[in-house]
């Protein structure tokens, strides 16, 4: 603000001793701007903060709506320790866990694989866009049925081609370890394909001179993908690596439309489980301890995120 | 490798690969959806619908309420959308032009509480909406998905926002506009690119929600597309003709959007990906 400073610098130095550099207009600025950033913070706090609060205070209390005579006392610990000897709560974070273990790397391996084949100077480009695309802006819950109707036993995709090639049909949806291997199938095509627009934006941004140099080096094409492309696409990997993370950490859409995390509980997640113990079971008390302790591990996951991501546009920036 | 001359077929595969993985799903509910119960129930499958039939649209129509879904899901996801826009709009602003103190901090707890896990949310937000008797009402699922979209807006806006001199504005300032009617003005028409794109990712954001939906508004009369496809049940078995005839119907006006908006569309996506 060059104006303000070449205008009113010695009146706001006298007046304003403990802030000699603002200007009244600069104040004036600043308060216009705590006025315009109080939008986002009422909003944050009505639907974020204060629901956390009352997750807090939730997760201590005997709070069963199917039980409204006994109120919700306090009752300290005792929802959490009922989670750590809750098997059902240490399988459903034991298959989030094989679901994240498998997804993300497998997400950005695939997602890898379709940036470096959309990376080719097509000159109709809108089938390749449009395909990284679609899958993105399909409703998870939308991939999760279609993939249900592809490995339908008798009627479905899957079995009727591994049958025409002269394999047996398969259980999938039915056989626990079939329906982990199903649902993970449909999660990384539904989610390869974001991972796959960050990173064909960053192999855009590997300049076309690298390559040339190791052409006339004699480097072959396979070391230009481990010695520049790799190194370059890093920053762009991690950070697709760390965003799928978080968001694995909630899968529910998927598993919920092609299992509803059957057999059994064989493929239900934390947050199915969650969402059982809460919205069917109307046990509030214990969802939210099952809730705090999922927000614990994300905080984890998002703070490290967060780091990264600052840091890094600070390294690219020069 | 743009320079390296190909062989004009690989390049072809490659499209073509990466364009079935991303159409084949969405070109297979579409043959489903055009056959007949009994075709589908003939073995081997057929690929092309024997007798295309359009009848599975019209049970979609008179069977369910779809049209209601459909509503329920424009209605919200616009809603939610202009009120994500508006309240990002004037954070980034906030944050690009004017002296708030320690803007990076003030960005960074805003993206932190923002992208607070839903999961977590849900079970309080329950609480909250039966409280004030807000189950199965729009604002229910307005207000928690205007948050949804707060960090990528936030980021897209700042990054637009960013790209506009601050000469303009001060000119339009000397020439006796408020701060407030140069960012309406100037700020906002020069950056129409970055608030429609913004507005995209949210509308598709709120669009493509299932979890809160299902939650906080599970009444079929209130459901949106997402909910009440998937809750749809027939009288004997999961009927997929008609699943996948309200798949295309719930499908198409997103595809169009996208398809429409594409670059903007994988401009923004990749601006708040990598950034935020």
């Amino acid at each position: 603000m060059s104006t303000a400073e070449t205008t009113l610098p010695a009146v706001a130095a006298a007046e304003v001793r403990q802030r000699p550099r603002l200007s009244p207009l600069e104040r004036g600025e600043r308060r216009l701007g705590i006025l315009l950033l109080a939008p986002a913070f009422i909003l944050l706090a009505a639907v974020v903060l204060y629901p956390i609060v009352q997750l807090i205070i939730t997760s201590f209390q005997f709070n069963q709506l199917t039980q409204p005579w006994m109120g919700t006392p306090f009752v300290g610990f005792e929802n959490y320790a009922r989670a750590f000897s809750d098997t059902r709560f240490w399988e459903a974070t034991w298959h989030t866990f094989l679901y994240i273990l498998v997804t993300v790397p497998g997400a950005v391996i695939v997602g890898l694989g379709l940036a470096l084949l959309a990376n080719q100077p097509f000159r109709i480009k809108w089938p390749v866009r449009l395909g990284l695309l679609l899958p993105w802006a399909l409703p998870l819950v939308f991939s999760g049925l279609i993939f249900r109707w592809f490995f339908e036993y008798s009627q479905g995709l899957v079995n009727n081609t591994l049958i025409a090639l002269g394999f047996a049909a398969k259980p999938w949806l039915t056989d626990p370890t079939y329906a982990f291997v199903a649902i993970c199938i449909a999660i990384i095509w539904k989610t390869s394909s974001f991972v796959a627009l960050v990173l064909l934006a960053g192999l855009q941004t590997i300049p076309r001179s690298l390559y040339e140099a190791a052409e006339i080096d004699g480097a072959s094409k396979w070391q230009q993908f481990w010695e520049i492309t790799l190194p370059m696409l890093r920053p762009a990997i991690v950070v697709a690596l760390i965003f799928r993370t978080i968001t694995s950490i909630q899968t529910f859409d998927i598993p919920y439309a092609m299992t509803n995390g059957g057999p059994g509980n064989s493929t239900e997640t934390l947050a199915m489980y969650i969402h059982q113990t809460t919205i069917d079971f109307l046990d509030l008390g214990y969802g939210s301890a099952l809730a705090v302790l999922m927000f614990i591990v994300s905080v984890i996951a998002t703070a490290g995120y967060l780091r990264y991501t600052r840091r890094d546009p600070g390294q690219k920036a020069h | 490798m743009m320079a390296l001359p190909k062989p004009k077929k690989m390049v072809w595969l490659a499209a073509l690969i990466v364009a079935v993985n991303g159409f084949f799903p969405a070109l297979w509910i579409l043959f489903t959806s055009f056959k007949t119960e009994s075709e589908l129930m003939r073995i081997p499958i057929t690929i092309w619908p024997a007798a295309p039939t359009y009848e599975n649209y019209v049970r979609v129509f008179t069977d369910q309420p779809i049209l209601t879904f459909l509503f329920n899901s424009f209605m919200v996801a616009l809603l939610s959308t202009l009120l994500c826009i508006t309240v990002s709009a004037c954070a980034a602003y906030a944050l690009v032009r004017l002296r708030i103190p320690a803007p990076n901090l003030v960005l960074s707890v805003l993206l932190a509480i923002a992208m607070f896990p839903l999961i977590s949310l849900m079970v309080p937000l329950f609480q909250t909406m039966r409280a004030l008797s807000l189950l199965n009402t729009w604002p229910a699922l307005i207000l928690p998905y205007a948050v949804l979209s707060m960090p990528v807006c936030t980021l897209v806006l700042i990054s637009f926002f960013q790209d506009i001199p601050r000469d303009l504005e001060n000119a339009a300032m000397i020439d006796g506009c408020t701060r407030l009617g140069a960012l309406w003005k100037i700020v906002i028409p020069l950056t129409a690119p970055g608030v429609f794109t913004a507005g995209i990712l949210a509308f598709v954001n709120a669009w493509d929600e299932f979890l809160l939906a299902l939650t906080l508004s599970p009444r079929v009369s209130s459901r949106t597309l997402p909910v009440g496809i998937t809750l749809y049940q027939g009288e004997f078995s999961f009927p997929w003709p008609i699943i996948s005839a309200a798949l295309i119907v719930a499908i198409v006006p997103i595809s169009i959007l996208i398809a429409v908006f594409q670059d903007r569309v994988v401009g923004g996506l990749t601006q708040g990906g990598v950034k935020g």
